[in-house]
């Protein structure tokens, strides 16, 4: 039996897609965002959050069966307010054969992937092509902005979202709005015109920058160095999307 | 809201209607005793002194009139003999009938000379019958019927005098005839419930008022007297008006009164009672903004998600409310209880949770409570000293539950009301029978909390898992952390806390104690025989128990007992969940997971009231589709056979600003337990424990 490393369970997760939904969010992540908001969820171990109220043990391994049976005990309300269970991270392609296995054992219930895009063919297809819907973040399109910004060079990201048109899956592209990074109208022209092209495209959601979003680095003993002006208020610019013709919103 | 409401609406907020206040009111007891009057009399003798002693009072932008001017509520008889009276008998919160709900319906339908009417016919067959104890009891109803008649006059002249000749054309009908109007139905309702406040009652329920009010405004449309946009007029002042005198109610804290609407549900004969009134008040109130009316909402699992989607508006405001009632459990489990289904379906909810029935109900709801963890702890302790088993430790549990429930029904066999002619004249019979409300209502039951249910669940949990499952906590040790308050022994409170199941995350090994827990007081209740006849029923809210259990009570009396450290982990002092609501510190995945806990209980043993509490982060309110999701959820509380439904939205950076700076935020509302109150008005400990509330709520 496959195990992974979770870090919360989260119900009523409303913005995490359609209907009322649970988010699963898996510990570990490959990318080092300058704007991550959760700090927790960088980290593949366990690991302990101290705070006024008291120190927290985060990160819990869960066999795949014991996860999907937590999940299943709530599958038919889930069901039932038009909603279902969402992966999300941390990163879930880093966690992919246990993700997949998850999944294989909710038949019936609608499942998100909320993901960077940033991970092998493999973990990308097989996960993608057990959601129904999945939420792809697109960052910035220039590659080496995107290793300053991320860590990594974004073409395992792009040769991932081409796959989805292949793969027949719908997809709601989500941008964060970074004040200077990638709220400029450079970016936002050239991420519209990326997926301009995907037949399988809903929506573009367009995510402002949360001043919160350091809150959580003491408590991990980390420091955040976002490295950019947080005090700016970011461009929201959804002229490039409405030009392509895509639906746009701001989330 | 226009001008002229939004006017009103401030000038209630900034307390311009207290100018008025006079610096004395009557003084009755020399009066009284002089005239030798007898109890019934005398509380007569309140009504109308007070009526005679109002000063009329209309400012010039009012549609609906009357302003309270007298602050104090006087006895009427001196401290010695009224103790000599009441001596030995059981007086609840002072002996004024209260948290009750008047036949709204029918005093406006009759109007006052229609009850003049009855009282005159009954009082005729009970003097040829002899019945001096029911001639004494009509006169003094009489007499109280003739007060409100002559202050209703002397409003009318003088709004005649002022030129206000639509006020005073009303007023000249109503109270005294029936409502022809929906402003006549609502100026009548305004003085007849500000009267019975006025003599001396609390937790005045206003009912089901879109079913009682429907029909003046429905006719009134029909007519084209009135459009929409004026009828809302009508109400938001109607509404705005119960929040001028909120400071002299009393209560717990500012904002307990039970000025509560109860919209919605089905009709006493079966049919579904939502109309466009029940609209119409959820989008006044929510427009209106204020702590009163206090509204619940009467649902099923089939109700119109559009009107859940209205209700969650409100508690987008901040509200507090509507609390939300399943009908699909609620009537069920009172017609298990003795209830007439079609009486059970005209339930109304009192000043918190309790399910009451206008007119018939003089049921106590709220005799005190039982204290879970106190009766968990005592059988953990005896257990783990003597060795017991786990069964016998569950076995004490309940007989510990049966002690409290029988020591708190007790004192109740020697209840006693005062009289009540006024407020008895709007109920349902009395003036036919003519027996006071207080004897003759046709429900007299008693009610009691079954408070922090979780944290007795949790503590009981904790010694099954970690003393006889895992066999991994020694008896002796526990024992000894108990007593030390886990001072020396933080590893083992750590485990205790964070490695046991809990309530609210749908675990049944926490889930199953909990049912227990109300089985077992449901079995005590039932066990519970009382002389009168009253059935005692078992209720799933808190009150200020949560705090009072946990800390006793500050500058009041405590009957129930106060448990210390419990085997949960938790510390002495430290706070139970409000209501049905997870231990504080329970590290919860979400509302879901603790509805499908609370669906465990079975509800239809359990039928005082008492509801689930929830706090959502205001984020989840955002727009139109999470409102949609927001009524989804509550929708899911209804099928998943749950009972009550008490949502917040809470923000708490405001909260902790609003500590610092209540200057900012004079209009912020919270739920507290069973009403909304002003957040700034709270006493601090009550604040923090809102805060910590959703600190702790992780959604």
């Amino acid at each position: 039996m496959t195990t992974g490393i979770v870090f919360d369970v989260r119900e009523f997760t409303i913005h995490d897609g359609p209907g009322i939904r649970t988010t699963v969010f898996l510990k570990g992540c490959p990318l080092a965002c300058a704007w991550c908001h959760n700090p927790e969820g960088l980290d593949t171990a366990p690991q302990v959050m101290r705070s006024s109220t008291g120190d927290r043990m985060v990160g819990r391994r869960y066999e795949a069966a014991e996860l999907a049976e937590l999940l299943s005990r709530q599958a038919s309300i889930l069901a039932s307010n038009e909603g279902g269970v969402t992966f999300s991270g941390g990163e879930p392609l880093a966690q992919a054969r246990f993700v997949a296995e998850v999944i294989d054992l909710l038949p019936g219930v609608h499942i998100v992937l909320d993901t960077s895009g940033f991970g092998s063919k493999d973990a990308f297809v097989a996960l993608a092509q057990r959601a129904d819907l999945v939420y792809f973040d697109l960052k910035v399109m220039d590659p080496v902005a995107h290793r300053r910004w991320t860590g990594h060079d974004n073409a395992p990201i792009l040769r991932n979202l081409a796959r989805l048109a292949d793969l027949r899956r719908p997809f709601v592209a989500r941008v964060p709005l970074v004040p200077g990074v990638t709220d400029t109208s450079e970016n936002l022209t050239a991420i519209a015109e990326v997926v301009a092209s995907q037949p399988t495209l809903v929506r573009v959601e367009l995510l402002p920058y949360n001043r919160a979003a350091g809150g959580k680095y003491a408590a991990c003993g980390k420091t955040f160095l976002p490295g950019f002006d947080e005090d700016r208020a970011p461009n929201v610019d959804l002229r490039p999307f409405r030009r392509a013709g895509i639906e746009v919103r701001v989330a | 809201m226009n001008e002229r409401i939004e006017g009103l609406r401030a000038r209630t907020r900034d307390g311009h209607f207290r100018r008025y206040r006079q610096p004395n009111g009557p003084n009755l007891v020399a009066e009284c005793d002089r005239e030798r009057l007898s109890w019934p009399m005398r509380m007569a003798r309140l009504t109308r002194r007070m009526c005679e002693a109002e000063h009329v009072v209309i400012e010039l932008d009012e549609l609906i009139v009357f302003t309270r001017t007298l602050a104090a509520v006087p006895p009427v008889y001196s401290a010695r003999d009224f103790a000599a009276l009441t001596g030995g008998r059981t007086l609840h919160e002072g002996g004024q009938i209260n948290n009750v709900c008047a036949d709204w319906g029918m005093a406006l339908g009759q109007g006052l000379l229609g009850r003049r009417r009855v009282a005159i016919e009954t009082r005729t067959r009970m003097a040829s019958a002899g019945n001096a104890e029911a001639i004494e009891f009509l006169d003094a109803a009489i007499e109280t019927i003739d007060a409100v008649l002559a202050l209703a006059a002397r409003y009318a002249t003088e709004a005649r005098r002022l030129g206000k000749d639509d006020v005073a054309t009303v007023l000249e009908r109503v109270p005294a005839e029936p409502p022809r109007t929906f402003h006549e139905a609502l100026q009548a309702l305004r003085l007849l419930h500000a009267v019975v406040w006025l003599s001396g009652h609390h937790h005045v329920g206003l009912g089901r008022l879109d079913q009682y009010l429907w029909p003046y405004l429905a006719s009134d449309l029909e007519a084209r007297r009135l459009d929409i946009a004026a009828a809302e007029e009508l109400l938001a002042e109607f509404f705005i008006a119960l929040n001028r005198d909120s400071d002299l109610y009393p209560g717990i804290q500012q904002g307990d009164n039970g000025q509560t609407v109860t919209l919605g549900g089905l009709t006493p004969d079966g049919r579904a009672a939502v109309n466009p009134l029940t609209w119409m008040a959820l989008r006044v109130a929510r427009d209106v903004g204020l702590i009163d009316p206090k509204i619940n909402l009467r649902i099923t699992g089939e109700s119109e998600l559009a009107l859940l989607e209205l209700a969650t508006e409100l508690t987008r405001k901040g509200l507090g409310f509507p609390q939300y009632a399943n009908d699909d459990v609620v009537i069920p489990a009172l017609a298990a209880h003795g209830y007439a289904l079609e009486d059970a379906r005209d339930y109304t909810v009192a000043a918190c949770w309790e399910f009451i029935i206008p007119g018939r109900g003089m049921d106590v709801v709220n005799i005190g409570a039982v204290s879970f963890p106190a009766a968990a702890d005592i059988a953990v302790r005896e257990g783990l000293a003597d060795g017991a088993s786990f069964e016998v430790i569950l076995a004490r549990t309940r007989a510990e539950i049966q002690r409290q429930v029988h020591e708190r029904a007790a004192p109740y066999e020697r209840l006693l009301w005062a009289p009540a002619p006024y407020y008895s004249a709007l109920m349902t019979g009395a003036l036919e029978a003519g027996v006071d409300h207080g004897q003759g209502a046709r429900y007299r039951n008693l009610g009691i909390h079954g408070a922090a249910a979780a944290s007795g669940a949790d503590a009981l949990a904790a010694v099954r898992r970690h003393v006889f499952e895992l066999a991994d906590v020694d008896p002796a040790e526990l024992l000894a952390a108990l007593d030390a308050d886990f001072v020396g022994h933080e590893a083992l409170r750590q485990r205790l806390a964070d490695e046991s199941p809990r309530v609210g995350l749908n675990e049944p090994a926490a889930d199953n104690l909990l049912r227990m827990l109300y089985d077992g007081l449901a079995d005590a209740c039932e066990a519970e025989t009382l002389r009168s006849g009253a059935i005692v029923r078992p209720g799933t809210g808190s009150a200020m128990y949560y705090l009072w259990l946990a800390r006793g009570r500050d500058g009041g009396p405590l009957a129930e007992p106060v448990v210390g450290p419990t085997a949960d982990g938790r510390r002495r002092g430290d706070p139970f969940g409000a209501n049905l609501a997870p231990t504080p510190g329970t590290h919860l995945r979400g509302p879901i997971s603790v509805l499908q806990s609370y669906a465990k209980i079975d509800y239809g043993r359990i039928c005082n009231g008492g509801p689930i509490t929830l706090e959502l982060s205001d984020s989840v309110f955002r727009d139109e589709e999470s409102i949609r999701k927001v009524a989804l959820l509550v929708r899911t509380f209804t099928r998943l056979g749950c009972q009550q439904l008490q949502l917040n939205a809470l923000n708490a950076e405001r909260l902790l600003d609003a500590k610092a700076h209540p200057e900012n935020h004079r209009g912020l509302i919270v739920r507290v337990w069973g009403w909304s109150g002003y957040f700034c008005e709270l006493a601090p400990e009550y604040q923090d424990h809102v805060i910590s509330r959703h600190l702790h709520a992780d959604v």
